[in-house]
């Protein structure tokens, strides 16, 4: 029996094909040859020469997927990643820029800055659930714009940085920003591979971790157990804030030195990320490899452009098809379980 | 002689349960038929298979000596059959005249013929005796009339025959004497009824003739006038009545649980509390039973106790007063708890076995030390429970999701009974559980009694209630009506009391 | 400078035509149980095949057409997937944003050989209709003259839809499938095939929106240029309880409080700060929406 469940293909890796036959069918239609475009694809995300781009754009990617992957696991959706980002990443920069701090204080001091900020920012919308009975799914996403547009304000008036004509704060001190381990990678990194091992090892080994996945099996189930779900909801948005607020940071500090108006929210890591926790249904490690999968789909995107001329956008085009097809195999399963019973 | 409605072999297996076994049923035209049963008896599956929405695997329906296939309940309704669901399944946001006419609308040059829709329910429910407000929303309206609106929609389509299921169920006395003058009105029009239920005075009362059900048999066919009470409760148990486990009178100790005046409100305008002002105590070394019929504020009672629902009054637990506690501190006082719905409440289908039955220690220092789980420790504990209550699983990482219901209420029983808490919650034990296990399951809230512990025992079933209880309280409405003595009390006189009969019982 | 004149009173009924038409097919996915969050997704389909169909054709009404059968089309994916795939209508309603974007985005390069924004001398646009006879009469001739006759559309559509979820037999049976399918079901209603067409349905009327969106005012196409409208409508649709005029009326809301928010910006507040007025207003909305149920459950238990 076990070998048998061994052959049976896995739904992801199903959809995952699927994804990559209707990509192939697009690419036919505009008159691409797919097998080369695959090829560029894989050639830019994961030659050596390419791995640094890779981990570049992998980090914020993961960042986001486990900001959706958290409450994701206990059965509840954050869609305002971007505020959350955004916040982050300004905050960051106006801790490093405005605060009397020496060196590598000043980078810890802002990261947390950024962190303790999105927290409190997320924290907001699950209090409107379990206080207001505002389903946090709306709160959060309209919590977003407010953000959005008020950092965006600040960036071009009163903190804009006059010199360079753009919409962009002024530069973070050197001190404050994250030393480059090689390439344009930065110890962010580091940083952020600590805290994935950190949120993994948290769900599979700590006692709020397995409160949350029961929470997210079967809610009444967690409450009948004595889970207090009420403060477990504020407690899981606060960090899912966080860890968009460390995103933000990371990449503030890391690689833009300074906060630039849409510069966070423009390569759609918030929405990706969320894919990718949904594609692993919140499961930590999975999100993780998902996350990194649809990084390299990206950086792979870029190569593809640069080399053939092939629009990037196809790899959100194959994100999201896969996606689909994972939420409809999903729902086959539990629409067949439904008539069994 | 024809029969207005027939079955001959009806047979429904689902998988190595046979539900149905070759059921004959006779039902003459314009009769009150009764179909008893025990809970678990096949009443259930009977009714859906003559509404078309389980298909037999053998045997024939006959409708005035035709024999007809249903495939569907809409077959069913063209058929001339109504059907009144125990859950009413009615649009609550909709109007009364709505909710009749939804699916088969008047029509006035294709817009919704509201007057004559509305004169049309009106007319129907006036000639039935069925009063109700055919423009309120169903939301506003309470259990009785909704029922009402159920029959409405029944007789709206035309239904010759009307399959009532347990439908007093869920009602007060007063409404229950308006249905039965409705169901004798319905008769005097010719219908046919064929009425639900496992309550004997209502059989006595108001039906022509019974139909007896046993383990999915017939095991008795009878005129109500030539038969007596004792005869159908014969045919309904046959020999289960001795299903009461050997034990030996209570010792009661300290005071384990003491409720006071209780009180959780109706979640609608106007409507009565779920639970009102119940006090009761609970003492070490004994078994309380609350005995019931579904619907009446026990489980409300329950979750307010263990802190899943919030109420008003008072609560002390060993000594402490729980009330407007926490869960978690709540089971921290000393309270085991075995919910009515073990899949629903008690498990989470995608847990492993070490999951389900760490939950409630999660924080134990046995099995995590400053927030960080013992893998080792709480695998261990979980083989113990395993071979200890001998769950069949094929290991403690399984799912428990793929257990049967039986092996999943030990899951349960296992995981709360190892807390060896002062308190004991038993909620509906051994529903749907199967004969061996329900035995094993007695034998252990026996055996919790006679540590020192004192269980609170929730169950719809007298037999149950009758053979573990030291002391029985009876809910009714929300109310604790009546508590005698475990050793007094019979299933006649107990069934009276939990149809809210308390002066009959008093004569 | 006041804040109603003849061009902010005409530009606010226009700009909240894509969005009105958004939360029509909101409603009426939520009054059969499908709560639909790709109207997003849906628009900027609808805007991208309207101008492809306009460009290839030379013909504003079937550039018009086949923004309305594409986003049908794409539609499918939330009707089948929710009712013969019984997926999570969440998950589905957030791949097809998703989708949208991307696909919108790589056709736009791969067909027009562009990046951003699409305009071509090609696009035939839905014109406006001038009533002379009102044209410049305050008011009644600010609101109804120069308008396309889609905006009429969505007016009439408002009505329309209305009319049909509660005055005709079809929005009776719509309703009862949304409250308790398994009620309807009883009663002969094919669940899964009404749910199915409304979901199809209101995919059409979100391509009006995004035909709206792209052919009804300048007529170009731009990358995401849906820029949150979906999201209002989504809102809408939520602050309405699923009812269509109750939702025309949070839609004309947002419209007056953007235009206002148009109007602060030329007095000098920066747009960064004025866009967000929407979505702050429906928070405040939202909250004392809340507070307000709190109230009154309160009430009732005393």
């Amino acid at each position: 029996m076990h070998r048998l469940a061994l052959l049976r293909p896995h739904p992801v890796l199903m959809a995952i094909l699927t994804g990559l036959v209707f990509g192939a069918l697009l690419l036919l239609l505009s008159g691409q040859n797919p097998l080369r475009a695959y090829a560029e694809m894989v050639r830019g995300a994961l030659a050596p020469r390419n791995w640094n781009n890779t981990l570049v754009w992998a980090v914020p990617m993961i960042g986001m997927t486990l900001v959706a992957a958290l409450p994701l696991r206990g059965g509840m959706v954050n869609l305002g990643g971007d505020g959350q980002l955004v916040i982050g990443g300004f905050v960051a920069a106006m801790a490093a820029i405005y605060l009397p701090l020496p060196g590598p204080l000043l980078a810890a001091v802002a990261i947390l800055s950024a962190m303790l900020a999105a927290g409190l920012y997320a924290a907001l919308a699950a209090l409107g659930q379990t206080v207001l009975g505002i389903p946090m799914l709306i709160s959060s996403l309209l919590l977003s714009y407010p953000a959005i547009g008020l950092t965006s304000w600040a960036a071009g008036f009163p903190l804009r940085d006059t010199a360079t004509g753009l919409a962009q704060t002024l530069p973070v001190p050197e001190a404050a920003r994250l030393p480059m381990l090689f390439g344009p990678v930065s110890t962010g990194v580091v940083l952020m591979a600590l805290v994935a091992a950190v949120v993994v090892w948290a769900d599979r080994r700590s006692v709020p971790g397995y409160e949350l996945r029961m929470r997210g099996l079967n809610a009444r189930f967690a409450r009948y157990g004595g889970v207090p779900t009420a403060r477990q909801t504020v407690t899981v948005m606060f960090l899912s804030g966080a860890l968009a607020g460390l995103t933000g940071a990371i990449i503030v500090l890391g690689t833009h030195y300074r906060f630039i108006n849409g510069a966070l929210v423009s390569p759609g890591y918030t929405w990706s990320g969320l894919m990718a926790a949904l594609l692993a249904g919140g499961e930590p490690l999975m999100a993780i490899a998902a996350g990194f999968f649809f990084a390299a789909l990206q950086t792979g995107g870029f190569a593809m452009q640069r080399e053939i001329q092939v629009p990037r956008v196809l790899s959100m085009v194959l994100q999201a098809i896969i996606i689909l097809f994972v939420s409809l195999r999903n729902g086959r399963g539990a629409a067949r379980k439904e008539d069994r019973s | 002689m024809q029969w207005e409605l027939e079955t001959t072999g009806l047979t429904k297996r689902y998988g190595r349960l046979v539900a149905n076994d070759a059921v004959d049923l006779r039902v003459a035209a314009g009769e009150v038929h009764a179909v008893m049963g025990e809970n678990g008896a096949g009443k259930s599956t009977l009714m859906s298979m003559l509404y078309g929405l389980t298909r037999p695997d053998e045997g024939a329906i006959l409708l005035r000596g035709q024999q007809v296939r249903l495939a569907s309940s809409l077959d069913a309704i063209a058929r001339g059959l109504g059907m009144v669901h125990q859950a009413f399944k009615l649009f609550e946001d909709l109007t009364v005249w709505e909710n009749v006419v939804y699916g088969a609308e008047p029509r006035r040059f294709g817009f919704l013929d509201r007057r004559s829709a509305c004169t049309r329910v009106q007319e129907l429910a006036q000639r039935h005796h069925l009063a109700v407000d055919v423009r309120a929303r169903v939301r506003d309206l309470s259990v009785g009339i909704r029922q009402r609106v159920e029959i409405l929609k029944a007789l709206y389509r035309d239904a010759r025959i009307l399959i009532l299921d347990e439908p007093t169920a869920v009602l007060t006395p007063q409404e229950r004497d308006g249905l039965f003058a409705i169901i004798r009105a319905l008769r005097a029009d010719g219908r046919t009824i064929l009425f639900v239920t496992h309550k004997l005075h209502e059989v006595m009362e108001l039906t022509d003739s019974v139909t007896v059900l046993r383990q999915g048999r017939v095991s008795a066919r009878m005129r109500t006038a030539e038969t007596d009470a004792d005869a159908i409760i014969r045919a309904m148990t046959g020999r289960s009545v001795n299903l009461s486990v050997a034990r030996s009178p209570a010792t009661p100790g300290a005071e384990i649980l003491r409720v006071e005046a209780l009180r959780v409100p109706a979640p609608v305008r106007g409507a009565k509390p779920l639970v009102d002002d119940i006090s009761l105590s609970l003492r070490a070394g004994e078994i309380v039973g609350i005995a019931g019929v579904a619907g009446n504020g026990q489980s409300e009672l329950i979750e307010a106790i263990t802190g899943l629902r919030a109420a008003e009054g008072r609560i002390h637990l060993n000594g402490q007063e729980i009330s407007g506690r926490s869960v978690a501190a709540r089971r921290a006082a000393g309270m085991a708890y075995v919910p009515e719905d073990r899949a629903l409440t008690g498990t989470a289908a995608g847990a492993r076995a070490t999951e389900a039955l760490l939950m409630g220690r999660q924080h134990d220092p046995a099995f995590a030390r400053h927030g960080v789980q013992d893998g080792a420790a709480i695998a261990a504990h979980a083989r113990d429970l395993i071979q200890a209550h001998d769950i069949r699983i094929t290991s403690e990482r399984t799912r428990v999701g793929t257990l049967s219901g039986g092996n999943l209420q030990k899951v349960v029983l296992a995981r709360e009974l190892d807390f060896d808490a002062p308190l004991l919650i038993a909620e509906q034990p051994t529903r749907g559980v199967d004969v061996g296990a329900i035995e094993a399951i007695h034998a252990r809230l026996v055996a919790e009694r006679d540590r020192g512990h004192g269980v609170l025992l929730v169950s719809a079933e007298l037999s149950e209630i009758l053979g573990l209880s030291d002391r029985i309280l009876v809910i009714y409405e929300g109310r604790l009506i009546a508590e005698l003595p475990g050793a007094e009390a019979t299933e006649q006189h107990l069934g009276l009391l939990m149809a809210g009969r308390t002066q009959e019982v008093a004569r | 400078m006041t804040l109603l004149n003849a061009f902010t009173v005409n530009a606010t009924v226009q700009s909240m035509s894509p969005i009105l038409l958004a939360a029509l097919a909101g409603s009426l996915c939520g009054r059969v149980g499908i709560f639909n969050i790709a109207l997003e997704g849906q628009i900027l389909v609808g805007a991208f095949a309207s101008i492809a169909g306009s460009f290839y054709t030379g013909s504003a009404l079937l550039g018009v057409l086949s923004g309305i059968l594409v986003t049908a089309l794409f539609s499918l994916i939330l009707a089948l997937g929710t009712t013969r795939f019984r997926g999570d209508s969440i998950v589905i309603s957030v791949g097809m944003n998703l989708l949208a974007s991307g696909l919108t985005a790589y056709l736009l390069r791969v067909l027009f050989d562009t990046a951003g924004t699409f305009s071509s001398p090609e696009i035939a646009e839905v014109k406006r209709i001038v009533i002379r006879a009102i044209n410049t009469t305050p008011w009644i001739g600010w609101i109804f003259s120069r308008q396309t006759p889609i905006t009429w559309a969505a007016w009439i559509l408002t009505i329309l839809v209305t009319l049909v979820m509660f005055r005709m037999p079809l929005g009776l049976r719509m309703r009862g499938v949304g409250q308790n399918p398994e009620a309807a079901r009883t009663l002969g209603v094919n669940v899964e095939r009404l749910q199915l067409w409304t979901v199809v349905a209101a995919g059409a009327l979100t391509g009006l929106a995004g035909a709206q969106l792209s052919l009804g005012t300048v007529g170009i196409f731009a990358e995401d240029m849906s820029a949150g409208r979906g999201w209002i409508a989504v809102v809408a649709v939520m602050l309405a309880r699923n009812h269509p005029a109750w939702a025309a009326f949070v839609c004309l809301v947002f419209a007056m409080a953007d235009t206002a928010s148009v109007q602060l910006q030329a007095q000098g507040l920066p747009n960064q700060l004025t866009d967000a007025v929407p979505y702050v207003i429906t928070l405040a909305a939202l909250v004392m929406g809340s507070l307000r149920n709190r109230k009154r459950r309160q009430a009732a238990l005393a």
